[in-house]
């Protein structure tokens, strides 16, 4: 999954900088009071910043384009649900809600197919995040008030997924949550 | 140079601060305890302690990085001390009222009140006008102080030079002192992001005073709060580096730093990035303009360039393979120093868009901006702290609980972040009270959290108790 080689970057990432500061620390810890330092420091930061430079560079336009924006953008959802939260519930629905008598249904999608979330707030920002049925989170976007966002996502293993708030939305916000089944 | 009128104000200041930092990690464990399931709290007392922590954390580390710039600002400009305890006075009333509206009013709309939910009343009905209220008096108090400080500098150097502009060509005639570059760069970023808060209130207030005539667009408020929120918090950091810059070299027996071209250039970038990072809260707002989002990664990814570059690496260039005087101060300095390296691997991370998808809102978020404060820039305050207690003593820097305070400090705060980026990258939720049966596996990391934050606290306690002597000395000491 995404998120354990997020966490294997992060730790590896942080032990090399552990291991540089240590380094860096104990060289300073047995050394004559003759200053050694470095050598031309201005060359070698040219290059340390020239490497870092690169590699962010290779890293924004290798992700970018993985940006959730993007995911079948030019494909036509097989199924479209829309969702009304507020506090501290979600409703969804395969029609349209309306807002004064807001109503939905249990919803059920197609497994590899298409759906498009269409999700607004009726009340404060909430969050509208997918687990997956291993309580993994898997995608999510924001629910806002006056706004709609439109989330899209395959599901490639059938089961019933979980939707948390991840807003925190007042004293309830722990609670607030939903799911869907699918096919 | 320092005058005994202005080291009476830094010891006062230093004391408000440490206290209520121990309070507000006590509220810190209250949160994990609760989370953990060792403790049963409502939710709602769940949720005031968040926000009034998350608040005082970020006000007390703002101010503690803003009284100290002033004391060393006084090193090359004259600054005001009526202002200074004029900020001192708004900080700590600001602070009361804040505590008054979630204490006492149950105010718990998270630290950063995200519209529109502090209308939603679920709170006495006094606790929203009050609590921003309390944010009026805090954001006046610092704007003033922000401003009457770039006005002293201005006293003396010209605003090109205080931006080091003469030293993008060579042999520039005048040096403009890195702590004076940096120190106005942070100032006029921070003055930014205040009238940001400014016209948010205003916002908010003219919604609540229409009685439903005028209504706020959300997503306009929500960049602006974060606008606010995100570079206040990110501010204070670069005030911490301010410090550091002044002082590291002066404490281990080294050569000042100077302002070169480079480290001109690599500061003058950082105001543009940091103003720009913030979008990157707003990575899950898909209705977001998409321009704004990869600005949002761009300058979240640069940001780290002039900082890494110029300022982790002056760091390694001082101390590599160079007798360096070790002692408390300059070991906070630089292991601070790696706490923000390492916090903003973090952050870099989790400021990839398609990383955030999975990452926005889970306990990831807490864990790396808790390691470069509580890990990084705290460190570089108590450095300073601890600088400024010893200022007068004979044994400087004595080694006395030195061992012991990083010790406690590093495994208790390296316990409590692991903690939060094991959860994070679990997908556990930030800002859930109690986790529900699929997040169980929340409750052992959370109590696991609030155990080692137990052992980072006990670290606080006694550098508290080692300082506050001199502290007090300080401010028993004849006033002429
Ligand atoms: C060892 C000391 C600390 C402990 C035990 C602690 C604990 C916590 C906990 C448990 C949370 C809630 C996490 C969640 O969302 O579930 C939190 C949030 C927060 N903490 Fe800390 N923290 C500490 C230090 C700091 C420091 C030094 C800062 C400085 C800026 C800070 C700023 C914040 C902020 C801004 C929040 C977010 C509040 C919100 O979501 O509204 N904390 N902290
Ligand atoms: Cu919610």
């Amino acid at each position: 999954m995404q998120q354990n080689s997020i966490l294997l970057l992060f730790l590896i990432l942080a032990a090399l900088a552990t291991i540089t500061f240590l380094y860096i620390y104990l060289s300073s810890k047995n050394v004559e009071l003759v200053k050694q330092g470095m050598e031309n420091p201005l060359k070698k930061r040219f290059w340390f910043l020239l490497i870092l430079f690169v590699v962010l560079s290779i890293f924004a336009s290798v992700t970018i384009p993985k940006s959730p924006y993007y995911l079948f953008a030019d494909e036509t959802p097989a199924k479209v649900v829309h969702v009304s939260a507020m506090q501290f519930a979600f409703i969804m629905s395969e029609n349209a809600i309306d807002p004064k008598r807001p109503s939905g249904q249990a919803i059920e999608v197609p497994a590899n197919g298409l759906v498009e979330f269409r999700v607004t707030s009726l009340d404060v920002n909430h969050g509208f995040a997918i687990y997956n049925p291993e309580e993994r989170l898997i995608t999510q976007t924001q629910a806002m008030p006056g706004y709609v966002n439109r989330l899209r996502y395959k599901f490639s293993e059938p089961g019933t997924y979980k939707i948390f708030c991840l807003e925190y939305c007042g004293m309830a916000h722990q609670g607030m949550r939903a799911s869907f089944i699918v096919k | 140079m320092e005058s005994i009128k202005s080291k009476k104000i830094t010891a006062v200041w230093i004391i408000t601060i440490l206290t209520l930092f121990v309070v507000s990690i006590v509220l810190g464990i209250l949160m994990r305890l609760n989370q953990g399931g060792v403790i049963e709290q409502t939710p709602v007392a769940f949720y005031v302690n968040m926000t009034t922590h998350g608040l005082t954390m970020i006000g007390i580390w703002f101010v503690a990085g803003m009284m100290a710039v002033n004391f060393l600002l006084q090193r090359y400009v004259k600054t005001s001390h009526t202002v200074n305890i004029l900020a001192l006075v708004f900080t700590v009333v600001g602070v009361l009222m804040l505590w008054t509206s979630t204490f006492i009013g149950k105010f718990h709309a998270g630290w950063t009140f995200l519209y529109p939910l502090p209308f939603k009343i679920m709170w006495a009905k006094w606790a929203t006008p009050v609590f921003y209220l309390a944010l009026v008096v805090l954001v006046v108090g610092w704007l003033i102080w922000c401003l009457s400080l770039i006005a002293q500098i201005l006293k003396k150097y010209s605003i090109s030079q205080t931006f080091a502009w003469q030293h993008f060509k060579k042999n520039p005639k005048v040096e403009t002192p890195p702590f004076i570059l940096i120190s106005m760069i942070t100032l006029v970023g921070i003055t930014t992001c205040l009238i940001a808060a400014v016209v948010l209130v205003a916002l908010t207030a003219a919604e609540y005073f229409s009685k439903g005539a005028f209504v706020n667009d959300a997503l306009l408020m929500k960049n602006l709060t974060y606008f606010f929120g995100h570079t206040i918090a990110n501010e204070m950091l670069y005030l911490g580096l301010a410090v550091i810059y002044e002082l590291f070299s002066e404490i281990s027996g080294r050569p000042k730093w100077k302002t070169t071209w480079y480290v001109a250039i690599a500061w003058n970038f950082t105001l543009v990035f940091i103003l720009t990072a913030f979008f990157h809260h707003l990575y899950m707002d898909f209705v977001q303009p998409e321009g704004l989002q990869i600005v949002g990664q761009l300058a979240s990814y640069f940001a780290s360039l002039p900082a890494a570059g110029v300022t982790v690496f002056s760091i390694f260039i001082a101390v590599y393979r160079t007798k360096i005087n070790w002692s408390l101060p300059n070991l906070l300095f630089f292991i601070g120093t790696a706490g923000w390296v390492i916090g903003g691997l973090g952050a870099v991370i989790d400021a990839t868009i398609s990383n955030n998808v999975v990452l926005h809102n889970t306990l990831w978020v807490p864990a790396h901006f808790h390691t470069y404060n509580a890990m990084g820039n705290v460190l570089f305050s108590l450095g300073f702290f601890y600088w400024f207690a010893t200022l007068d003593t004979e044994k400087i820097y004595s080694g006395k609980g030195t061992k012991l305070i990083l010790s406690l400090l590093l495994i208790g705060g390296i316990g409590f972040l692991l903690a939060f980026y094991i959860a994070g990258a679990d997908s556990i939720p930030r800002r859930y009270s109690n986790y529900p049966p699929e997040l169980a596996a929340g409750i052992p990391l959370a109590t696991m959290g609030a155990a080692f934050a137990t052992i980072y606290l006990i670290g606080i306690l006694i550098f508290f108790f080692n300082i506050s002597k001199g502290c007090l000395k300080i401010l028993s000491s004849p006033s002429s």
